[in-house]
């Protein structure tokens, strides 16, 4: 369709045909005032103050949802105009409540702004405020709907881009409101507090709870989330350089656009707990006592280099974080490569089975990682395994109801009914660790029914022959059996998927269990069966669970890799690592988390570096890691707390938030986001990459880092996949090369291998320990939770993680709703109360980990490591006592 | 008050009958007040779930329309008409008169669910002033004894007598 020309305030405009009068204002750089539109939100009208006059017809109309009309002649600020648009803010002002002196929105009230911009002090308008009362039971967000102006933002947010539908309009007229199912509080609702609502609202109806500051920040600084691998772009509000409010960033393009989660939003109070380390700290005489940063690096370098020299470099291990920047991550793995000359360096994004990763890495030679979320609305088909990202991943999981909203076909297994079975096309109800089997079933039935790529099979990839003679070989009924699904259902669900490419989601169900490694194989398989790998919209995306998981193994934090993620066992890139940084580098590989704590055991390890980490808090069988630990003969810990671990170091360093520092994230998308420091550290805390360059001067490490961006210049110089530094407002994604055909332009090179086909033992019925408990995280909490554990917020909203058990085995063990019962394993003891959840089957448990100081982690076993690399911590077999 | 049992058998039956259609909100609820006298809120999930929604927009609907209501009602609801014309001719000692006879304030329900009290704006029967409704049965001309007498009659559960009554003004 032709452009369509109009003029407004007399100048000529051309916009594409569906163009609102307001967006082609304001393309052009003409203002108006709104209180309802939002640029994510689909336009409403319901405030009526971007009102405009079309001088031809005499029309009044609002402009954010009239569309553009050949020759309009429109006025935004004609005489008319102006007065409907006094009146409409002098009636909205007449039933606000006169409390702006103690509203928290104070200057930020868009109310206020507009009726100030219009001049508008007094209304001379009687009084009518609607005085609702005040709500405020919840730790996160406070209601207020006297000031509320309903403008349906909050309502819009809920349903549109967090997709959860807590909130609707109820009643009518004056009584209308935005009210929860059955007008409840919000803590009884779907509401995920999310905060999305309170960013928006445009007056001072919603706000954030502070416990210590109520008021406008004294400034606002972008930075990003540092919990979970989304990496959302925020504002953080300062007062005194203290972080005291968190919103979305206003940047466009970002990853979470105008959300956010629980987490994000409200659980940033942590940084301000009192836990934080001040000072560096020395143990003398058994106490940590306060030493200077000079004197406590001293005793770290030469105590290193000490052990190094006497017991050799295979007693040192450096267990960095995934939550640190890559810069300190890349660091941190070459002071353990260069000076110390170990590989022992691995990094926390171990415990949720990021080490698997390196198997798709082989296959794809490293491609496969760039799966921007916005394309998930662009799929055929998403098929979510192991997943349960609203809670592990929020932002992950308003896209993937957004899409299925779109009516793009959602298969999800889970063995729990997760709240994306909602708005799934099918659920499958696959029983834990059993996954692999159900893929494997899949691709036999698109086998059989022909539906797989075959030009895509010759062209790019080796051994189909062997894995469709071994898809031939399965057995539809025994698979039927041990996932505990309808032969019917995986037909139907092959159906569904017939002649579609396939994005699949892939979580912590499989990157933590058992046969995580074969079920990573197996969806390749599949994905390779029906072309979809390497295709535009579908594909692999693997849910990062902390935000800088991806960045620290590609800064080579891992101890079967190189920066860039080059393998060790490469002769080429190792030589040229060599070369960089004037060293021998061993080709075999060092230790990983678990096994550091294996030869610390053994007495094989004397000091242990620890960055961002707490492995006891984190890692199974505490009390097997606190003797391990203990063994060693010097324990460093650099972290923001005086955490558990902390509390047995030889040495702490106090180290900084991300907030507090500047660096570069990788989130799960493969985005390389860069973000400069908010605040400063408390007390006398150093940024870690400073500290690391402190430490490598003081071990006489010839090249000095006396600022971050030598760091940069030296990862952006010598790692390929991060040469392009973004910066200004523009963030790069990691460069991907690879040698396979697939992925190269002229479709010419290596093959990717299909993997054999591989069925799970059969379970062994076990008379002692009779049911599986699964291991599950819920949205208040990360990780382990040795941050939001220190959130007040989160440490006052009433979730103790109650153990969610199924109503079949509650009747069989007379347990109701808030019944308290020892969890008993082989390996441990878990004492909480519980909740009877109707979507899980019988013979099941679901215990949310983080919880009561993360005692879940009690009930699994450290070394489950006999099958490859999976972990095998997602379930656990244990028995239920009433107590 | 007794809070109301309610069939869940009828009420899933009914939701089903409405789940596949497009744009089958209303009727469904229309069939439900119908059904029911009044919208169970414990089946707001229930519609919501069938009808593909989210709970709240499914109240949003119910409470923004007066024909629905989530509270149990009576089996005759009263409508007494505030309207001009019957105020002008004593609407309001009508009102007074019901108030009094049922025990009921305006949309207040008798614990024996028989009656519900309500008001409304206009019946739009101004010449048969002072005028109300009784269910779909209009009454005009309304005096004291006549109100008593048509409540009399009611309270007697004459179920014949009512079909008559509805019959005559279909």
């Amino acid at each position: 369709m032709e452009d369509i020309t109009l003029s407004i305030n007399g100048r000529n405009i051309t916009c594409p045909p569906g163009t609102s009068i307001l967006d082609a204002a304001e393309q052009h750089g003409i203002e108006l005032p709104k209180l309802c539109y939002h640029r994510d939100l689909k336009p409403f009208g319901a405030c009526r103050l971007c009102l405009v006059e079309d001088e031809k017809t005499g029309r009044i109309m609002a402009s954010c949802v009239t569309p553009v009309a050949q020759d309009m002649s429109i006025l935004t600020e004609s005489p008319r105009v102006n007065k409907h648009r006094r009146n409409i803010v002098r009636l909205m002002i007449a039933e606000h409540p006169e409390s702006c002196i103690f509203c928290s929105k104070g200057n930020r009230c868009q109310l206020r702004q507009i009726a100030a911009k219009l001049g508008i002090g007094e209304t001379n308008l009687y009084p009518m405020p609607n005085y609702k009362p005040l709500e405020q039971a919840n730790p996160f967000i406070i209601r207020d709907l006297s000031k509320c102006i309903l403008c349906g933002k909050c309502i819009r947010a809920d349903h549109e881009l967090v997709v959860v539908g807590a909130i609707d309009y109820n009643l009518r007229g004056f009584k209308s409101r935005p009210a929860t199912l059955h007008d409840l509080g919000l803590e009884y609702s779907d509401c995920t507090f999310c905060g999305t609502c309170v960013s928006m609202c445009p007056t001072g109806a919603l706000s954030p709870k502070n416990t210590r500051y109520v008021g406008t920040p004294q400034r606002e600084s972008l930075s990003i989330c540092g919990f979970c691998g989304v990496g959302c772009s925020l504002a953080m509000g300062v007062v005194d350089e203290k972080i005291v409010e968190v919103n979305p960033s206003h940047l466009s393009g970002t990853v979470n656009g105008a959300s956010l989660c629980v987490r994000g939003h409200f659980a940033h109070d942590f940084l301000n707990a009192g836990e934080r380390l001040l000072s560096p700290l020395i143990r003398k005489d058994g106490e940590l006592v306060s030493a200077s940063w000079g004197e406590t690096l001293e005793v770290v370098a030469r105590r290193l280099l000490e052990i190094k020299r006497e017991n050799g470099p295979q007693n040192v291990a450096f267990l960095g974080s995934s939550k640190c920047t890559n810069e300190e991550n890349y660091l941190f793995q070459k002071i353990a490569r260069v000076v110390l000359e170990t590989n022992n360096v691995d990094n926390g994004g171990y415990v949720s089975g990021q080490s698997l990763l390196n198997l798709i890495d082989e296959k794809t030679d490293g491609r496969y990682r760039i799966q921007p979320l916005a394309r998930l609305e662009k799929e055929d088909a998403i098929f979510v395994i192991g997943a349960d990202p609203n809670h592990s991943v929020p932002v992950v999981s308003y896209y993937l109801k957004k899409a299925a909203k779109k009516g793009i076909p959602l298969i999800v297994a889970d063995p729990r009914r997760t709240e994306l079975v909602d708005f799934s096309s099918i659920w499958l109800r696959v029983f834990p660790g059993s996954d692999l089997e159900l893929i494997n079933a899949l691709a036999m039935l698109l086998y059989r029914k022909k539906a797989y790529a075959s030009d895509f099979i010759i062209q790019f990839t080796e051994g189909f022959d062997v894995y469709r003679r071994g898809l031939s070989s399965l057995d539809l009924d025994r698979i039927s059996r041990v996932t505990s699904i309808d032969v019917s259902t995986i037909e139907e669900v092959a159906e569904l998927l017939h002649g579609k490419k396939i994005a699949f989601m892939v979580g912590h169900g499989i990157l933590q269990q058992r046969y995580g490694r074969e079920s990573l194989d197996a969806v390749i398989n599949l994905l390779l069966m029906t072309g979809s790998l390497g295709h535009e919209g579908a594909g692999l995306y693997i849910l990062a669970r902390e935000n800088n998981q991806s960045g620290a193994r590609d800064m080579g934090a891992v101890p079967y890799g190189l920066p860039g993620g080059q393998s060790l066992s490469n002769d080429l890139a190792r030589r040229q690592w060599e070369r960089v940084w004037q060293v021998k580098i061993s080709p075999d590989q060092g230790l990983n988390m678990v096994r550091m704590i294996e030869e610390a055991e053994k007495g094989n390890l004397k000091a242990l570096y620890i960055m961002g980490e707490n492995p006891l808090r984190s890692l199974p069988q505490p009390e097997r890691v606190r003797s391990a630990l203990e063994k060693l003969d010097f324990v460093v810990v650099q972290d923001i707390f005086a955490n558990e671990t902390a509390e047995i170091a030889d040495v702490v360093l106090p180290g900084a938030a991300f907030c507090e520092k500047g660096g570069s994230f990788t989130n799960m998308e493969g985005r390389i986001q860069t973000f400069t420091p908010v605040v400063v550290p408390p007390g006398d805390a150093k940024p870690d990459w400073e500290i690391l360059a402190l430490l490598a001067e003081k071990m006489g490490y010839s090249k000095h880092y006396g600022s971050l961006e030598r760091v940069k210049e030296e990862i952006i110089g010598s790692v390929p996949m991060y040469a392009d530094p973004g910066g200004h407002g523009y963030t790069p994604w990691i460069r991907e090369t690879s040698e396979k055909a697939l992925f190269r332009p002229n479709g010419k090179g290596d093959l990717i291998p299909f993997s054999p086909v591989i069925s799970t033992e059969d379970e062994v019925p076990d008379d002692v320990y009779p049911l599986t408990a699964i291991l599950g995280s819920y949205r208040y909490h990360l990780g382990s939770g040795t941050r939001t554990s220190r959130s007040k917020r989160i440490q006052e909203f009433d979730s103790k993680g109650e153990i969610e058990i199924s109503p079949g085995d509650g009747t069989k063990l007379n347990l109701h709703d808030g019944d308290t019962v020892r969890v008993i394993s082989r390996y441990g003891v878990v004492t909480r109360r519980i909740r009877l959840e109707d979507g899980l089957r019988a013979g099941l448990i679901y215990v949310p980990v983080a919880f009561n100081d993360n005692d879940a982690r009690n009930l699994i076993d450290l070394a489950q490591l006999s099958r490859h690399d999976s972990l095998g911590w997602k379930t656990c077999r244990v028995k239920l006592e009433k107590v | 008050m007794e809070p109301k049992e309610v069939d869940w058998g009828k009420l899933t039956s009914i939701i089903d009958k409405y789940s596949n259609e497009k744009w089958g909100l209303i009727p469904l609820l229309q069939d439900i007040q119908e059904t029911f006298g009044y919208i169970p809120p414990e089946s707001i999930n229930l519609i919501a779930n069938a009808m593909k929604l989210f709970p709240t927009e499914v109240q949003g609907v119910i409470s923004f329309y007066a024909g629905f209501s989530l509270k149990p009602k009576g089996k005759y609801v009263l409508r007494i008409c505030r309207g001009t014309a019957c105020h002008v001719k004593g609407g309001r000692s009508i009102l007074r008169l019901a108030k009094r006879e049922l025990a009921l304030d305006e949309g207040e329900t008798t614990s024996d669910y028989q009656f519900t009290l309500e008001t409304t704006a206009c019946l739009g029967a101004c010449a048969l002033a002072p005028a109300m409704m009784v269910n779909r049965a209009y009454f005009g001309k309304l005096s004291p004894p006549k109100i008593t007498n048509i409540l009399v009659e009611y309270g007697k559960e004459k179920k014949e007598k009512l079909k008559d009554v509805r019959d005559e003004e279909d």
